[in-house]
Formats: C-alpha cells, sequence, structure tokens
C-alpha cells in the first residue's frame, strides 16, 4: 500500500516514515501544501496523512482541493490542536479520519488500515475471500483455516488484490505500491512474488485465487464473503 | 483642554435654537406686516377724511374766487411746517389754493387729475420725512347747474405712523426675546435632566477607569440598560477570563509537578530493569500530553463572552458535527438523529460549543450500539435570558453512577485520568460552568443508555 505523507514537521515526517515503512507501506513524503498536492495527484497513493497546518496550502485547502480534482482515497488527518472545530472541518472538507497530535503510531496505523479496508469497501479488519482468510491487523493469512506463513512483500501483494477483490490491478500499479519513486519498473519481481503466493495459497491447484488477465494485470477472483 | 466635537446637549440645544429662532423671525415679520398694512389704510382713511373736509370748507367768494374757509382754528393747516398740508387745483393743473402750513416746505402738492381720479402718492420732505398725499379730482357744483373741475388734495407726514411702528416693534422684540430666552432656558433644563443617565455613565466610567468601581450601576432607563449590561457583560467575562488564565498557569505548573518528578525518579534510580523505567517515563510523558491538551483546551475556551458576538445556529452545527461523526465512526452501523428547530442560536464562541458537543455526542457515538439522539431546545423552566437545553441520549451500557458523581463534582480534574465516558465530560463540565450553564448526567428512559443534558445561554 502506498502513503503519502504531509507533514511539515521534519521529525515527524522522518518517524512517521520509519514506522510505516516497517509496517509495510510505500511512503511518499511532502513537506508543505503545494507539494503534498503535487504527490497527492500525480502518484498511484492509496491512502494519505495530511496535517492540517501546513505552509503554502493548507491542509483544508489540500484536501478540498484532492476531492475536487476526484481523488477518492482515504484521508486521516493529523490536528496539532484537539478542537472540534478542526476535526470538523477537516472531514467536511473531504477528510475520512483524525487523528490528534501527539499520537501513538499503533493509532495511525490502526485508523490507515481501517481506511484503506472501508475504501476497498470491507467494514472489518478481518478481509475474507472464498477460503483466504486476512486479518489486517495481526497479518495473519489463513486458507481453509489452515494458517498461511507470507514474506512482507507476499503479504502486501495479497493485501492490495484482496481489499480491492473483484476489480483488475494492473502489474505496474502493483509495482508502484510496493516501492518507492524510484523502483525499476522493467523487473519481473511482481511476477515471481505471485507465483510464489499462488504456491503458498493453493499448493494443489484447487481453488485459483489469483487470475492473470493477459497485458491487463491481476485479480482476486474469489467472491467476497463477511469474515 | 483639547476641542472635540460639540457635545450632545450643545447639539440639541443649537438643533433646537435654530429652528425656534427662525419661527420668531418669520412670526414677526408676518405680524410686522400686518401692522404696517393696517396703520397705511389708517393714513389713508384719514388723508380721504381731510379731502371731504376740505371740499366742505372750499366757498365761492363774492369776487367769484375761491375761498377756503377752515372750520378748525387750531387746525395744523394754518401752522408753518406742521406735517398737514392741502391744496386745490383747477383741471388744469393752476394751483388755485394751498395751506399756509406749506410756507418754507418747497413741497409741491397735487398735479393734473381728471374728474373722477384718485391719487395716492409719498413725497420725501427736505427734512427728510415721507409725506402721504391723497388728490381727488371732483366735479364741484355751487349752485343750480354751475360746477367746476377742481382737484383737492389733503397731505400728512406719515412721522407719528413711523414713530408708533418703531414702538410696536421694539416691544414685539422684547416679547419674542424674552418668550425665546424662557423657552430656551426651560429646553437647557430640560436637556440636563434628560441626559443625567450620560453623565452618570461618565462618571462610573471614570470610576471603572481609576478602580474605584468593578461595574456599573443599576437603574439606567431602558435606552442605555443595554449599554451598561452588555459593559457589565464584557468586563464581567474579562475578569473571568484573566482569573481563568491564572488558575489554567497554577493547575498546568502543579499538575506537571508529579509526572516530572516520577521521571526524575525514575531517571536517577538504581533500577536494573531498563525496560521497567522506560515503559514508566513513558506512561508519565503520555500523561504531561494529556495535561498540556487539556489545559490548552480550557484556556482556549471563549468562556461566556457574549458581548458582540451574534448566536451560533445550532441545527446547523448539529449537522456538520453528524457528518463529521458519521464518517470517523464509519465502522459502526450508527444511527444518529437531530431533533432541534432551526432558528435555535447558542450565545458564546462557535468553537467552544463545538467543543461541548463535539465532546459529548462523540462519547455518545463510541458507546452507543447503534442509535444517539440530539435533541436541542429553549428550557421550558426559564423565562427570560432564554437558555439552551440540548440532551445527547444513546443506546450504550450508559454511565456508572460512580463516575456521574465525580465528573459533576466540582473539584474534580478533567485531567486526571478518568477511564471511558469519563474522558472529555470532566472538560465539558469546565466549560459548561464558564458559561454559568448547567450539566446533567443520568440514564436516558428513550433508549436505555446514558444520557447527556446542557444547559447554555441562547437565543
Amino acid at each position: 500500500m502506498r502513503v503519502l505523507v504531509v507533514e511539515d514537521e521534519a521529525s515527524i515526517r522522518e518517524v512517521l516514515k520509519a514506522d510505516l515503512s516497517a509496517a509495510g507501506y510505500s511512503v511518499d513524503l511532502a513537506a508543505d501544501g503545494e507539494e503534498g498536492l503535487y504527490a497527492a495527484t500525480e502518484y498511484p497513493i492509496d491512502v494519505a496523512i495530511i496535517d492540517l497546518g501546513l505552509p503554502k496550502l493548507s491542509g483544508f485547502d489540500l484536501i478540498r482541493e484532492l476531492r475536487a480534482r476526484g481523488k477518492t482515497y482515504g484521508v486521516l488527518i493529523l490536528t496539532a490542536r484537539d478542537r472540534w472545530q478542526d476535526k470538523v472541518e477537516g472531514l467536511s472538507a473531504g477528510a475520512d479520519d483524525y487523528v490528534a497530535k501527539p499520537f501513538h503510531f499503533a493509532e495511525v496505523q490502526a485508523r490507515l488500515s481501517a481506511l484503506l479496508r472501508r475504501t476497498g469497501g470491507w467494514a472489518s479488519a478481518k478481509l475474507a475471500c472464498g477460503p483466504v482468510e486476512l486479518d489486517t491487523r495481526t497479518q495473519a493469512v489463513s486458507v481453509n483455516g489452515a494458517t498461511v506463513e507470507l514474506t512482507s512483500f507476499e503479504y502486501r501483494i495479497l493485501e492490495h488484490l484482496m481489499l480491492r477483490a473483484g476489480e483488475v490491478i494492473s502489474k505496474s500499479e502493483l509495482t508502484e505500491r510496493l516501492y518507492e519513486q524510484d523502483f525499476d519498473r522493467d523487473s519481473n519481481v511482481v511476477e515471481v512474488l505471485v507465483g510464489r503466493l499462488r504456491r503458498k495459497l493453493d499448493p494443489d491447484e484447487l481453488i485459483k485465487p489469483i487470475e492473470t488477465l493477459r497485458g491487463r494485470g491481476y485479480r482476486l477472483s474469489l467472491p467476497r464473503r463477511p469474515a | 483642554m483639547m476641542r472635540g466635537p460639540p457635545s450632545v446637549s450643545r447639539r440639541l440645544l443649537v438643533a433646537v435654537a435654530l429652528p425656534l429662532l427662525l419661527f420668531f423671525v418669520l412670526t414677526a415679520s408676518a405680524i410686522d406686516y400686518v401692522f404696517r398694512q393696517q396703520s397705511t389704510a389708517a393714513l389713508r382713511d384719514r388723508l380721504e377724511e381731510q379731502v371731504v373736509a376740505l371740499v366742505t370748507a372750499v366757498d365761492l367768494g363774492f369776487d367769484g374766487k375761491l375761498v377756503v374757509n377752515l372750520l378748525d382754528p387750531e387746525s395744523r393747516l394754518d401752522v408753518p411746517g406742521s406735517g398737514q398740508y392741502a391744496a386745490l387745483r383747477d383741471d388744469t393743473g393752476k394751483l388755485l389754493w394751498s395751506s399756509p402750513s406749506l410756507a418754507g416746505t418747497d413741497l409741491v402738492l397735487g398735479s393734473k387729475l381728471p374728474v373722477g381720479g384718485v391719487d395716492f402718492r409719498y413725497q420725501l420732505a427736505r427734512d427728510g420725512s415721507t409725506i402721504a398725499e391723497m388728490s381727488r379730482g371732483l366735479q364741484w357744483a355751487y349752485g343750480s347747474g354751475l360746477s367746476k373741475k377742481l382737484v383737492f388734495t389733503a397731505a400728512d407726514s406719515t412721522a407719528p405712523q413711523m414713530r408708533e411702528l418703531w414702538v410696536f416693534r421694539q416691544r414685539m422684540a422684547g416679547w419674542f426675546g424674552a418668550l425665546d430666552l424662557v423657552l430656551l432656558a426651560t429646553m437647557a433644563w430640560m436637556m440636563r435632566r434628560a441626559l443625567a443617565p450620560v453623565r452618570r455613565l461618565e462618571e462610573e466610567i471614570a470610576a471603572l477607569e481609576s478602580g474605584a468601581a468593578s461595574q456599573l450601576g443599576e437603574g439606567y432607563p431602558r435606552e442605555l440598560a443595554g449599554v451598561t449590561s452588555g459593559l457589565n457583560a464584557l468586563l464581567e467575562s474579562e475578569r473571568n477570563r484573566i482569573v481563568r488564565y491564572r488558575d489554567t498557569l497554577g493547575n498546568l505548573a502543579h499538575s506537571l509537578k508529579t509526572p516530572l518528578a516520577v521521571i526524575r525518579a525514575s531517571l536517577g534510580s538504581a533500577e536494573s530493569d531498563e525496560r521497567r523505567s522506560e515503559a514508566a517515563i513513558q506512561l508519565e510523558i503520555d500523561r504531561i500530553a494529556q495535561i498540556v491538551e487539556h489545559q490548552l483546551k480550557r484556556a482556549a475556551a471563549g468562556g461566556g463572552a457574549t458581548f458582540g458576538q451574534a448566536p451560533v445556529p445550532v441545527l446547523a452545527l448539529l449537522s456538520d458535527l453528524r457528518a463529521a461523526l458519521l464518517k470517523v465512526h464509519a465502522s459502526k452501523d450508527l444511527n444518529i438523529e437531530i431533533d432541534a428547530p432551526p432558528e435555535l442560536g447558542f450565545l458564546g464562541d462557535s468553537g467552544d460549543i463545538l467543543e461541548l458537543l463535539g465532546n459529548v455526542v462523540d462519547n455518545a457515538c463510541k458507546w452507543c450500539r447503534s442509535r444517539v439522539l440530539v435533541s436541542a431546545r429553549f428550557d421550558p423552566d426559564r423565562g427570560l435570558p432564554r437558555r439552551l437545553s440540548i440532551v445527547v441520549e444513546d443506546d450504550g451500557p450508559g454511565i456508572p453512577q460512580e463516575l456521574r458523581t465525580r465528573v459533576i463534582q466540582r473539584g474534580v480534574r478533567a485531567d486526571e485520568h478518568v477511564p471511558g465516558h469519563g474522558l472529555g465530560l470532566a472538560m465539558v463540565r469546565d466549560t459548561v460552568t464558564l458559561y454559568g450553564g448547567q450539566f446533567f448526567i443520568d440514564a436516558s428512559p428513550a433508549l436505555g443508555g446514558a444520557r447527556v443534558e446542557l444547559r447554555l445561554p441562547g437565543r
């Protein structure tokens, strides 16, 4: 999952980047509103964390602007002054949730994954498609109740496919969401990872969880069901 | 002393005196005009009579010449320069007779007039006085079938008439002037009385400035009561604000002492388990953050300053808050109902009311199973000034009795760690108190969960 962090305070920005990367997100950073707007509209972002008090373009205006430009991904606001006035204005501008400073990273992470689920159309932290279950909180994956061990990269690909189960996701989109800006796009890492995922989830080729659509990308074709 | 704009009483006095003066001048001119008209008419009548007297005084002498027999031996016509004159001319304009009074005056009386002609005119005498003269052309009969065409002229000085006019004018000016003065004096006195409250206000404000008084007094007339009560409210809220800032500083310093002491102790202790002391420090840092947050909010609360603020529309605010909370609690199947008339307004800072409602309604959303009901009304128990009653109910587990009393009790600080529902409620209580409002917690009869009621100033 690719997350954009727009925060003018360098220390918070760096801590967030370190924590988010460790939690398996690929992270884009922006230090002011204008930079943030560029990243928010030009990069394939899945979710954004936006501080309200930004230089050049305020967080409120940044959110209004990216919503006006048709961006529908989840937006989490950071507020320094934990006042309802700011929260309500931010949420009215188009944000989806808020975290007040000073925050614990665990809270940010919980709210981010909740936002990702919500924008993917999932109600709870547990995603289930056919026999495959994935818990976004514990990052545990099981097939027919049996736990499957995945590497971090494999997990990220599966989570992305499951969050948007039923949609076709291109190879380049998956690549972009796995790594940050300067990744070598010609690499066939995604193909290798998808191949490994298929073998781990479906060693006997019975459920065929991930479909390949030639020239278009991948699709998780198992039916969604409540976990 | 600096010359500022003229005082209110001076403005009023000038505003009244000018029309009054204008009125008197116009009235005096009108009366003067009527008086002059009448005296001119009287003069004409008198001259007319003199012409008639002259006609009867003329007789035909034995020599066929005309003689004038003045009947009155004391007639002023005999006294030279007396101011009363008469003359007789024939129809060719030839002077037949003139009164002895004309001697030495070189006045020329009368002129050629046809029979039936009348002439009234003024002329200036040598001594500067004005002479009014009247001439009549008549067919004068002196026997059967015998008659002459004659012009009779009588003249009189207007000096007595002018004297009369001046006396009249002086009297009129005297009376009007006196009346004017009396009216103005009355007006000035009334204005002093009417403006007495303003002067009192001025004195009381001076007393406020010097610190001799802390409030403006009661008993101002209706026109000023709004200003004075508003000013009193402003003074009161400013004073409260200062007290609050002082309290906040005191509380802040005081409440930071404990966690700081714990941190210092943890750092200095010979505790072998580093992770345990780190955890202790982490806990205290969280506590410090919480304290700072709480005190910042308290300090930011506007706190009852209702002076010069438009009422905040409560329904619009609740709708915004509802939309925001539905987003925040999107993972829950939440149903927030709002029941409030659109004209309901809160008297105070919009940030404060949003903070109050945000805390209370968010709490309800956190704890409810699925339903939250927010209803706002004018408080039926109270007359004026009007108060709002805002009730927030949910279908959650409710607030335990022990916590209710702890939150409601004054003196329990909101930064003490109160789990669950209590977190924002002590803060709410503090803000409600700032507005002189009331705050109740009990169980909701309708939904079965918690019921929180706020009573606040409204309009």
